[in-house]
């Protein structure tokens, strides 16, 4: 298994894609969800497939666990993990704007993730000129043997987590949440590339 | 000629796709829908979704597309959370106890120059999945239900027993409450083998297994500890406590009388009591000394309760 | 005389891309800032003509920038480059005294256009 490293270049690079995507991921959901989301710098680590299940499992109180795949040209694809906070979890029908009682709590867990995930990776894709498409989201239950058996049973070998932690303060119903891309080695490397090809413009 | 080859292929596949404009009138669907909802082509094109489908929750709906017009991403309803959204036939209707299709939808943009102008929804039929995933979970819970019971008396195996005492032992040892455990041996039970055969011996199990279950309150956990010894974990019981209800179950075997093959078998019991205390590391220590009192028991003569402090003290 | 260009942002790849936009005789003498509090600290002692500001920074970010200028009257045109873009930030950026709103990635003919706008070019 290949060790993935971004030097600072690459780092710093890849954080302004993610934070130009996170910022216009945000206006969207703010016209939508009609308030104002208060954007904090997201924190963005690399961890490789060792040390993912430590920072997991610190991060697996989360209540809820939505996991939804994603594919875009030139081998890029991956999973993307949204989780969720306990003391988070409630009023986000409120938030998403439906009725009380139309929907249930996981089914409004997986819209907001679908709605997170896609609007933030299609941001992003665009900006290295890619286009995503997705797969239906899913709810696994926030137990740690379930998601780890989960990631066992993926369909690729994951080299690298990005680990996106971001942070969504929406007025009146602050809430965080930590989104975890699993990617894996082709799809890295072809990340670098990209990010190669803008680095070498300056 | 594409076009052609489109409708064709489109007519043929086992999805629905159906297309509408932003004022939720559909604009077209394929044959599958056709099929399965079961309506004809000029009572639908033109007509609004909620007008052709008035099963679908309108407000719930119009969220959902006005999600997809506004962020111009796709948006999703799985079966796991909502049964099915549109109510059509399905191929299976015999094989699955479900009356309508179960669905997978998605809610596709439709851009034009930048607007969402339609918005495209697929629907997969995963009445199949949705059985199968049923089956599953049932057979899950079987299974797991038979991991923990003894099959011949249906109280707790060995290992969950003691799995359950282990927690119990912790527990009571943590926020310092009374734990009691039980220990039961039928009496003589080789003779009663000898005498009536195994299937009368097993029989003896069974219907001792029911008495003592009945005499147990809620938490109280019972289980079958080898091959004619039961143990009873009773929590927040003190040593009177237990005693009684060791006392009862110990009258109320010996009262049992159980018919087989036209003759009257009577056992009886002897039963070792024991109480947490605070020497008590292990919870094996617990089953020593509920054991010591039941060898005590036996030693007095069968068909009687000992307690461990006087085995003890003596 | 030559104009002082003060570029505030944590990202260097960021601040590349703004240095990159501009016309040589803005770009040669332009100073960089990470974050709010180093930028406000070359603004205090230097006589600086133009700042291109970030919002979402460590430290102090771009809105206590500008509101620590105007507390303190340091008075220049600020032009905001931020991928924050939500309308509401753009209005409180604008009330609170900037020149301009530009989003991220800067594209070198908005910036082009702002700088005419304003005089620099």
């Amino acid at each position: 298994m290949s060790t993935f490293e971004l030097n600072e270049d690459q780092q710093d690079c890849l954080q302004e894609l993610i934070n130009v995507a996170m910022g216009q991921a945000s206006d969207q959901l703010a016209r939508y969800l009609d308030t104002f989301v208060y954007l904090k710098v997201p924190s963005i680590e690399p961890v490789n497939s060792e040390q993912l299940f430590e920072t997991l499992n610190q991060d697996l109180k989360a209540a809820a666990v939505v996991s939804q795949g994603f594919f875009g040209y030139e081998g890029i694809r991956g999973e993307a993990l949204l989780m969720y906070q306990p003391q988070d979890s409630h009023r986000l029908a409120d938030l998403l704007g439906y009725e009380a009682g139309e929907m249930t709590f996981d089914e409004q867990i997986i819209d907001l993730s679908s709605i997170l995930t896609t609007t933030f990776l299609n941001v992003f894709a665009s900006q290295i000129d890619n286009q995503m498409s997705y797969s239906a989201p899913r709810l696994l239950s926030a137990n740690n043997a379930k998601v780890s058996e989960h990631l066992n049973q993926q369909s690729f070998n994951w080299d690298l987590a990005l680990k996106v932690k971001i942070s969504y303060q929406v007025t009146d119903y602050s809430f965080n949440c930590d989104m975890v891309l699993l990617i894996p080695e082709e799809a890295i490397n072809n990340i670098k590339a990209v990010i190669d090809r803008i680095l070498e413009d300056f | 000629m594409l076009d052609e080859l489109c409708i064709n292929i489109s007519n043929r596949l086992n999805t629905g796709i159906l297309i509408v404009d932003r004022h939720y009138n559909i604009i077209m669907w394929n044959r599958f829908l056709e099929v399965h909802a079961n309506k004809s082509d000029n009572k639908v094109i033109g007509k609004s979704i909620f007008t052709v489908f008035p099963e679908l929750p309108k407000k719930w709906f119009e969220r959902k597309l006005s999600s997809v017009v506004q962020l111009k991403t796709q948006s999703f309803c799985g079966w796991e959370q909502r049964h099915h959204l549109f109510e059509l036939s399905h191929s299976r209707p015999i094989t699955t106890d479900s009356h309508f299709m179960a669905q997978n939808c998605t809610f596709l943009p439709v851009e034009v120059e930048g607007e969402v102008e339609r918005i495209c929804i697929l629907i997969e039929d995963v009445t199949d999945v949705c059985h199968y995933q049923s089956q599953l979970n049932k057979a899950l819970q079987e299974l797991a239900l038979s991991n923990r019971i003894d099959g011949l008396t249906q109280a707790f195996n060995r290992k969950h027993w003691e799995e359950c005492l282990a927690k119990e032992f912790s527990r009571a040892r943590r926020y310092k409450h009374d734990l009691a455990l039980l220990m039961l041996d039928l009496d003589h039970f080789k003779l009663l083998n000898d005498t009536f055969g195994h299937q009368g011996g097993d029989l003896v199990l069974i219907e001792t297994a029911k008495k003592i279950d009945k005499l147990l309150r809620m938490g109280d956990l019972f289980g079958r500890y080898g091959g004619e010894e039961f143990a009873v974990i009773l929590p927040n019981t003190d040593l009177e406590g237990a005693e009684e209800v060791a006392e009862r179950i110990r009258q109320s075997i010996a009262k049992n009388t159980i018919d087989y093959n036209q003759k009257i078998i009577s056992v009886t019991a002897s039963i070792g009591v024991a109480i947490i205390d605070s020497n008590d590391t292990r919870y094996e220590d617990l089953i020593s000394n509920a054991d010591l009192a039941l060898y005590q028991a036996k030693a007095a003569g069968r068909n009687r309760v000992c307690l461990a402090k006087e085995v003890a003290t003596i | 005389m030559s104009t002082n260009v003060l570029i505030c942002d944590d990202s260097n790849l960021a601040r590349k891309q703004v240095l990159r936009s501009l016309p040589e005789n803005l770009s040669k003498n332009a100073q960089l800032a990470t974050n709010g509090e180093e930028a406000l600290a070359i603004l205090r002692t230097q006589d600086i003509d133009v700042l291109f500001l970030d919002l979402t920074m460590p430290v102090i970010d771009g809105l206590g920038v500008l509101q620590t200028m105007k507390d303190e009257s340091i008075k220049l045109p600020v032009f905001v480059i931020s991928a924050d873009v939500q309308p509401e930030m753009q209005s409180r950026v604008l009330d609170l005294g900037a020149a301009a709103f530009l989003r991220k990635p800067v594209q070198l003919n908005t910036l082009t256009e702002n700088l005419q706008l304003h005089g620099f070019l």
